[in-house]
């Protein structure tokens, strides 16, 4: 299986979902092959229908004030923040080939994002039980919110499936300012904390970082994925 | 012939998903691979297709309910309908009448884990019509009773349960011969109108009997006198309506000092989750409009931070919107209490049914001049006020008698101190 790399720039939100929504349909239909659409949005707050708003934690108006869109959205899924600094990846996967294998995708689409951070030069890794990819050495704190040190969330992992082609996908913290994600409580996780490449790598971060985060990624979801 | 939608394997480590919504009804016609079903799992959010066309004949699983991996979703029929002749039960029947009588003796109502099994939709449909899920024959899968069973049942005459008790278990059987009689039974006479309920109506009714079954309510009034809100609403009323267009109500008023009583009564402020009660930060009420089509609650967001005028043109965005049906679903999600206002005419006081998740809901009286006794420079005398009763129902699962006490006796006492800024 091949995967079509894209990168599409800053794209908003609302956009963004459009493109999906037909990219899923073109790949259902065998119009494409495997995509993977890669961009940043504008600050963007989403929550799903099963959002709780208690996990928004800036009024909608106060946001909307400062610039940030907040965006309702018809999956499920706690609050998103999406932003500046920040690289989305939607994977239009078709799963029928893949064995309608959740599964082993979300695994491998944590690989992936464990080898790009490896590449910029960071130490991560998965935890058990939650899906995303952390900082290792966060891992002996699992997902409780008890009064240990919070585990250091470096991507989120959010898939959809209809008919069985994917939407959606993850999004890896490059260079966006962890307290971006202050208004949320990021997917209903407490005792989560986000951090990102540049924050973790500090004063080593390289000048290009973003188009090299962009490179890394491409060559291992080309690798975990294609 | 039918066949049953199961939810998919997505993966070794994926039990279990949430049934998030359905997209399609029980007689809904689809197509091959059209998504009938969201369902939410700790990995993926999955649409789940139909595996092949045809007529939705059930839908054997509620939203919210909670099912394995393999667990039958819905049943897709050919349309037919009466073909879809329910499979020889013979084997699960003996099975599960051998096996129920182990828990006898049964309770005259048996509850649900004692009865046969039934998705949570036949459930739902025989406790509305007092069907007793025994007296359906099941055609789900696993010989589940689905609601189309009990909607059969339901319309059929008060006869014996089709298939005799298995011999295995006589005397408990005869003993559960004495159902529940279907108290909600009407044949429809010549002359008689009959209009099918719009799905906002079925939506209201099914949520009203949600709380009604799930809620103990109580209810306790109190009568405010509002002769003060009515002198700052009469000094300000014109000024009002030519810097904002809109006239002012006395609803800001009542729902100014019911947030006000809210922020000190937080208790009133809650919903019940599970095992637990859960106080919101936020106030959000919701607010009771008739529309032409039905009863809808538009939501004023963090109602405690807005003025008498805020509230007051909030509600009118709100209520109109809903009259022209421009409410969008954000309007009507949220709400954390809500005030009903049922109108002036017959209505001295009445009971709202709490609007779930909330635990609380405050109904406004009509505003009728009464002869009231005040105390007038140290001596007893009889005054005319304008006067309304504010009746409160609570859910006593959440709150005891006192604190809500405590909040209505708050709201009569802001509304009679009628300090407010307009």
């Amino acid at each position: 299986m091949t995967l079509a790399t894209e990168w599409l720039g800053t794209v908003r939100y609302g956009e963004a979902l459009a493109l999906q929504e037909q990219a899923v349909i073109d790949r259902r239909a065998g119009r494409t092959g495997d995509r993977l659409l890669l961009l940043e949005h504008p600050a963007v707050v989403t929550l799903g229908r099963n959002s709780h708003e208690e996990h928004l934690l800036t009024p909608r108006a106060e946001l909307r004030a400062r610039g940030v869109d907040v965006h309702e959205i018809p999956r499920g899924g706690d609050v998103t923040y999406h932003g500046p600094g920040q690289l989305v990846g939607y994977l239009i996967l078709d799963l029928e080939p893949r064995g309608r294998d959740v599964d082993r995708l979300l695994r491998s689409i944590e690989a992936a994002l464990v080898d790009a951070a490896g590449e910029l030069g960071l130490a991560a890794g998965t935890l058990s039980g939650m899906t995303g990819v952390f900082m290792r050495g966060s891992e002996q704190t699992e997902s409780k919110p008890t009064g240990r040190v919070p585990a250091r969330k470096l991507a989120s992992i959010g898939l959809g499936l209809r008919q069985w082609v994917s939407w959606h996908g993850f999004a890896l913290n490059v260079s966006v300012d962890p307290a971006d994600f202050g208004d949320i409580v990021p997917c209903g996780l407490h005792g989560v904390e986000m951090t990102s490449v540049a924050a973790e790598l500090g004063a080593r971060t390289p000048a290009e970082l973003g188009s090299l985060a962009r490179h890394a990624v491409e060559r291992a979801c080309t690798e975990h994925l294609g | 012939m039918s066949i049953s939608v199961d939810l998919p394997e997505l993966g070794e480590s994926v039990l279990e998903g949430t049934v998030s919504r359905w997209l399609v009804k029980e007689g809904d016609a689809v197509e091959l691979d059209q998504p009938i079903v969201e369902v939410t799992t700790d990995k993926v959010d999955a649409e789940i297709p139909a595996p092949v066309a045809g007529v939705i004949e059930a839908l054997l699983v509620a939203e919210g309910d909670v099912v394995e991996v393999g667990a039958a979703l819905a049943r897709i029929g050919d349309g037919s309908g009466a073909s879809a002749a329910p499979p020889a039960k013979v084997a699960p029947q003996a099975a599960s009448a051998a096996a129920a009588p182990v828990t006898a003796p049964p309770p005259p109502v048996a509850p649900a884990a004692d009865g046969p099994r039934a998705t949570p939709v036949a459930r739902k449909a025989a406790a509305a019509t007092g069907v007793d899920l025994r007296a359906a024959e099941p055609t789900g899968a696993g010989g589940r009773v689905t609601r189309a069973d009990v909607e059969r049942a339901a319309a059929a005459p008060a006869s014996s349960p089709s298939a005799a008790p298995s011999a295995a278990s006589p005397a408990p059987a005869a003993a559960r011969r004495s159902r529940v009689p279907d108290f909600g039974h009407y044949a429809v006479q010549e002359g008689d109108l009959v209009t099918p309920m719009s799905p906002l109506r079925r939506l209201v009714a099914q949520h009203m009997v949600f709380s009604k079954q799930n809620a103990p309510h109580v209810g306790t009034v109190a009568e405010a006198d509002l002769g003060g809100v009515s002198a700052v609403r009469a000094a300000a009323k014109s000024a009002f309506r030519e810097s904002h267009g809109i006239s002012l109500s006395f609803l800001p008023f009542i729902v100014h000092a019911t947030v006000r009583a809210l922020r000190e009564n937080p208790q009133l402020n809650a919903s019940v989750v599970e095992d637990s009660i859960v106080q919101k930060r936020d106030i959000h009420v919701g607010i009771a409009v008739e529309t032409e089509k039905g009863l809808v609650v538009p939501v004023v967001r963090h109602a405690d931070r807005l003025s008498v005028a805020g509230l007051a043109a909030a509600i009118e965005d709100l209520s109109s919107r809903a009259r022209s049906k421009r409410l969008s679903a954000d309007d009507l999600q949220g709400g954390t209490f809500t005030v009903s206002n049922p109108g002036r005419k017959g209505n001295l006081y009445g009971f709202a049914i709490i609007n779930q998740p909330q635990v609380g809901i405050l109904r406004m009286g009509e505003i009728v001049k009464r002869p009231v006794v005040r105390e007038v420079d140290g001596s007893d005398a009889i005054l005319i006020r304008p006067m309304m009763h504010i009746a409160l129902s609570y859910d006593h699962r959440a709150v005891d008698g006192s604190p809500a006490n405590a909040f209505l006796w708050r709201v009569k006492d802001l509304l009679e101190e009628a300090d407010f800024d307009v």
